[in-house]
């Protein structure tokens, strides 16, 4: 489905992607999880049209969108939920919905109004209400849901569980899995490397512009150079915690 | 109540005319274009109106309309550099716009008149004509808002990153915005021109740009109805502050200045807000 291959690119001066392959197959749900700085941003804004690459291309199914303009690439059916949830605070819930519809272009519609509200019940409570108003979590829904009004092919998620409570970042991964069930491609990146490697199949490791693991989630999660370097600070806390205060009164 | 009309009949007719321009320049700013080139649009469609007729015969019902096509034509081609300006730079380049016009009108004394302007313009256009005409724009801009177009534009004007990932590309849709814009103060300018008798550069310069961007910021940007009530009050308020004598204009500027601080998305915005809350509130 997504295919990125040996793709290269600076940020104000600085390279930070350096040769990155990954692949997304249809129907499967992929993370790509990275520490700040690893150049997640990047692939994505390259993926998306607002970074051009210097090198290496992006395919979405047989077509190459290497460069394109975002809107063109969006049309196409490659949908980005940008990171900090960015809905559009003085429409309406209703209003917000409806802006995915210019996605389209000429293909079919595949989540229609009633199929998003079936997965999101509380866009359909809260139709009516400016979009500024709603909690974080369901600002996120309804970046997803608008998202899925464009028919994605392929869903593409930054940071969905960023500045979110950990019951409303389950209550979000879970609709992803849901989505994914259902037969949606997702490419999810997040920080959030235990969860992430919790409900995909598939992941990447991106370390300094570069791709350093890449495999089953399942086994990522067991790996010891991963565990060091990604799962490992929950247990480090730990043993920090745990340790006595000696020798002071 | 027929007295009371013809008395104010001045009052009236200018409230249509500025309407208009107000419109022009409230469709852009809804785009998130900060363009105030509607006063250099509306002398392009004004002297193009008054020429044709008054050079070539032409009649008043075909000039208008070609008028306002000049007007879009023009707004089409500024809007091509235009769209790689975002914000203060594109007011900036906006009112080099208008003073290029303003200095060609002068200048190009054979053809405009230069500074004495053009006079003996026959006066056909009447309240009867322009009342219907604003219904008319009012009703298209209206249809526009609430459509694709219209959602679109609201999109691009709160955050232009985001339209963009959901498909809208942002410099057609700020063209469009920009036509629509010439078309609109186009159309007033040639309204204008068989309106009052004499067109002259200096009515389409920086005082037409203040007084058509208070008529929006004082009424309010999203709804339709922010700028007309907007330029009904700013063209009414005179008349009404009449006893203040020559410190007429000190209640225009403490009047805006108060909307601006109060209500900084201007009356009928404001209000409209209020009234969406109180029924949220409601159970």
């Amino acid at each position: 489905m997504l295919t990125i291959s040996n793709l290269s690119a600076s940020y104000s001066g600085i390279q930070a992607l350096r040769g990155v392959s990954l692949d997304v197959a249809q129907g499967e749900m992929v993370a790509l999880i990275g520490p700040n700085g690893a150049g997640k941003s990047t692939l994505l804004n390259c993926v998306s049209g607002i970074v051009a690459p210097k090198a290496g291309s992006i395919r979405l199914e047989s077509r190459d969108i290497t460069g394109q303009k975002p809107w063109l690439v969006s049309r196409s059916g490659l949908l980005q939920v940008p990171e900090g949830r960015q809905v559009l605070p003085e429409m309406t819930v209703l209003e917000n919905l409806r802006l995915g519809l210019t996605a389209l272009g000429t293909r079919p519609a595949t989540y229609p109004l009633a199929r998003v509200h079936e997965l999101f019940p509380v866009l359909a409570a809260r139709s009516a209400q400016l979009a500024g108003s709603l909690s974080g979590g369901e600002q996120q829904m309804l970046a997803i849901g608008r998202a899925l009004m464009g028919a994605p092919r392929l869903l593409l998620l930054d940071e969905p569980s960023l500045g979110l409570a950990p019951v409303l970042v389950q209550q979000v991964f879970a609709a992803l899995q849901r989505l994914n069930r259902d037969g949606m491609t997702i490419l999810l990146v997040e920080q959030n490397a235990r969860q992430a490697l919790e409900v995909t199949s598939r992941a990447y490791v991106l370390e300094q512009g570069q791709v350093m693991f890449g495999g089953r989630s399942a086994d990522l999660a067991q790996d010891p150079n991963v565990i060091a370097l990604y799962l490992g600070q929950e247990q480090k806390r730990e043993t920090f915690g745990a340790k006595p205060v000696n020798g002071e009164p | 109540m027929i007295k009371f009309l013809a008395a104010y009949r001045p009052l009236i007719d200018l409230f249509l005319l500025q309407s208009g321009y107000a419109l022009s320049q409230y469709i852009v700013l809804r785009a998130g274009v900060f363009s105030i080139a509607s006063a250099g649009l509306a002398a392009i469609g004004a002297y193009v109106a008054a020429l044709l007729t008054m050079r070539l015969g032409l009649s008043p019902i075909l000039s208008i309309p070609i008028g306002a096509v000049a007007g879009l034509a023009s707004a089409l081609l500024i809007s091509w550099p235009l769209a790689r300006l975002r914000g203060v730079y594109q007011a900036i380049a906006t009112l080099a716009f208008v003073q290029i016009v303003l200095s060609l009108n002068l200048y190009a004394e054979a053809v405009t008149g230069g500074a004495m302007g053009l006079n003996g313009i026959p006066s056909l256009v009447g309240t009867w004509t322009l009342l219907p005409v604003l219904i008319g724009v009012g009703y298209v801009v209206t249809a526009v808002n609430a459509n694709k177009l219209g959602r679109a534009f609201e999109a691009m004007r709160q955050d232009e990153a985001v339209a963009a990932s959901l498909g809208v590309s942002v410099t057609l849709n700020q063209s469009i915005a920009f036509g629509l814009s010439g078309a609109i103060a186009g159309l007033y300018g040639g309204l204008e021109a068989f309106h009052s008798y004499a067109l002259e550069p200096n009515q389409f310069g920086f005082a037409f740009v203040v007084a058509t961007l208070s008529y929006v910021v004082f009424g309010g940007r999203r709804s339709v109805l922010g700028p007309i009530i907007g330029t009904a009050v700013l063209v009414a308020l005179p008349e009404l502050a009449r006893p203040l004598a020559e410190n007429r204009t000190l209640a225009y500027g403490v009047l805006l200045m108060l909307v601006i601080n109060f209500m900084p998305r201007g009356i009928v915005d404001s209000l409209l807000e209020y009234v969406h809350r109180r029924r949220m509130a409601r159970p």
